[in-house]
């Protein structure tokens, strides 16, 4: 991989990370969107749509809401795009997806530290902000801002290295990837199922995911 | 006052900027408010530094309704409106709008366009399937977002009945029901597609891989998708590494 494109990967690793909640939350961090701009960088367009699509069924189990503890998908994805991308077959995808979710749970546990240190900062301008000093508002901001850019950069930063060492790891034996594309694959559906049941609750939108599934299965089974 | 309106819109695009356990949004929304209080600084200085330390104050909600709040609570301020009263309006909001925001936002409209491109990547669109989902959902966040500005700034303090009869609580009545079904579509649908090109013996391995996952959550909620994969994956790589 040149220069220029690991260049452009950290970028947009970064971008998207700092997408996931500070700005702009253009949803660009969603693993369908970053695996395929990724895939699109490395030149392996085909394996960026895979590894987006597989990463995206275990984004959807999660919902990014206010407090609660989520991972960080953006990055990871990227990470997952360099190790697998530019192989024939299936053979380095299960293990590329397993990167990424462990990626993906590191940046969740990078925005909990952020957000500790945004209270701290916060505290230690409490008296300007109790006089309602705007300078003092702004400097949070951007503070804010800035803070979770190293995140994110560094977490990319994280992500390439682990991506390009994975790229160079012996080869595992057929069985075990094999049986890693089976566990990624199968995790994934059922947790955007078990997530999809969970938000459905038992009024009016469960019986429609049940009829979604019906016609999901009647196109799988018309289009084979 | 369109300028500053539309200075704060761009501004609410990063109100999760300084997201905390203290204050959540507050900030954002402090900084979001300074070009509404603008003129508010050359009339009346102290009156202004009081707004602007209450806009600053906790705030919670679902970011892309934040403006509903924001708008409301700021035209309060010019309105002469106590300062407990607009902190009491701040606060009454922040349920309303991370209800209904999520609702309509995280567990409708994104899983539900998620679920389109989803389909529509299994059926070889790719290219449409990203640009699309990243055009609609951003076209509805944006309107969504300027109508919420737009709204609480003409209503202020009478923000909540208009919040309570506008278009909102039947939109997220309608959106629940059709992200169900959009994710009922799209699993088979992408599951299929995943597996296509893969052998039935492995094929068979995933459907069971992915039922024993969802007996695991069923019973224990803490077991997610990630974790069950992650733990499975670490033996089956233990296994193979230790064979090797």
């Amino acid at each position: 991989m040149s220069v220029e494109v690991t260049v452009a990967l950290l970028a947009w690793g970064t971008l998207v990370g700092l997408d996931l909640v500070s700005l702009p939350q253009v949803m660009v961090s969603r693993p369908i969107v970053v695996g395929a701009v990724a895939g699109w960088l490395t030149g392996d367009l085909a394996t960026g749509v895979t590894l987006g699509v597989i990463l995206e069924l275990f984004a959807l189990e999660s919902v990014a809401v206010g407090a609660a503890r989520y991972p960080d998908f953006g990055a990871a994805t990227v990470g997952a795009v360099v190790a697998g991308s530019g192989n024939e077959g299936h053979g380095l995808i299960g293990l590329a997806v397993v990167l990424g979710l462990v990626l993906a749970s590191i940046g969740g546990w990078t925005l909990n530290r952020l957000r500790h240190a945004n209270a701290t900062a916060v505290r230690r301008r409490e008296a300007s902000l109790r006089t309602g000093d705007p300078v003092a508002v702004g400097a949070l901001q951007y503070g804010g801002l800035l803070r979770d850019l190293a995140r994110s950069m560094t977490l990319s930063l994280l992500a390439l290295l682990s991506g390009f060492a994975l790229r160079t790891a012996p080869a595992l034996p057929d069985w075990a990837s094999t049986g890693l594309l089976m566990v990624v694959i199968g995790g994934g559906l059922a947790g955007a199922a078990t997530g999809a049941i969970r938000n459905a609750g038992r009024g009016r939108r469960l019986k429609w995911l049940g009829i979604g599934a019906l016609i999901g299965i009647l196109l799988l089974v018309g289009g084979s | 006052m369109k300028a500053p309106l539309w200075r704060a819109f761009l501004r609410l695009f990063s109100v999760q900027g300084v997201w905390n356990y203290e204050r959540m949004l507050g900030i954002g929304m402090g900084y979001a408010a300074l070009p509404l209080l603008e003129e508010m600084r050359r009339q009346d200085p102290v009156g202004y530094r009081e707004a602007v330390a209450r806009q600053a104050e906790f705030f919670n909600a679902q970011p892309y309704l934040a403006g509903l709040a924001l708008g409301a609570t700021t035209r309060a301020e010019y309105q002469g409106v106590p300062g407990d009263k607009i902190l009491r309006l701040r606060t009454a909001l922040c349920g309303p709008l991370g209800a209904l925001g999520d609702q309509l936002f995280w567990t409708g409209v994104l899983p539900a366009l998620v679920s389109a491109a989803l389909v529509m990547i299994a059926f070889g669109w790719t290219g449409v399937a990203v640009l699309g989902f990243l055009v609609v959902f951003n076209s509805i966040r944006v309107a969504v977002e300027w109508w919420g500005l737009r709204t609480g700034w003409a209503s202020g303090l009478e923000v909540s009945q208009v919040l309570h009869k506008s278009w909102l609580p039947r939109a997220v009545a309608l959106v629940g029901p059709a992200a169900g079904f959009a994710v009922g579509v799209a699993l088979p649908v992408i599951g299929g597609w995943l597996v296509a090109d893969l052998d039935r013996v492995v094929m068979l391995g995933t459907l069971g891989a992915a039922g024993v996952a969802m007996a695991m959550a069923w019973a224990n909620p803490r077991v997610t998708g990630l974790r069950f994969t992650v733990v499975v994956a670490t033996i089956l790589l233990l296994s193979a590494w230790m064979g090797a």
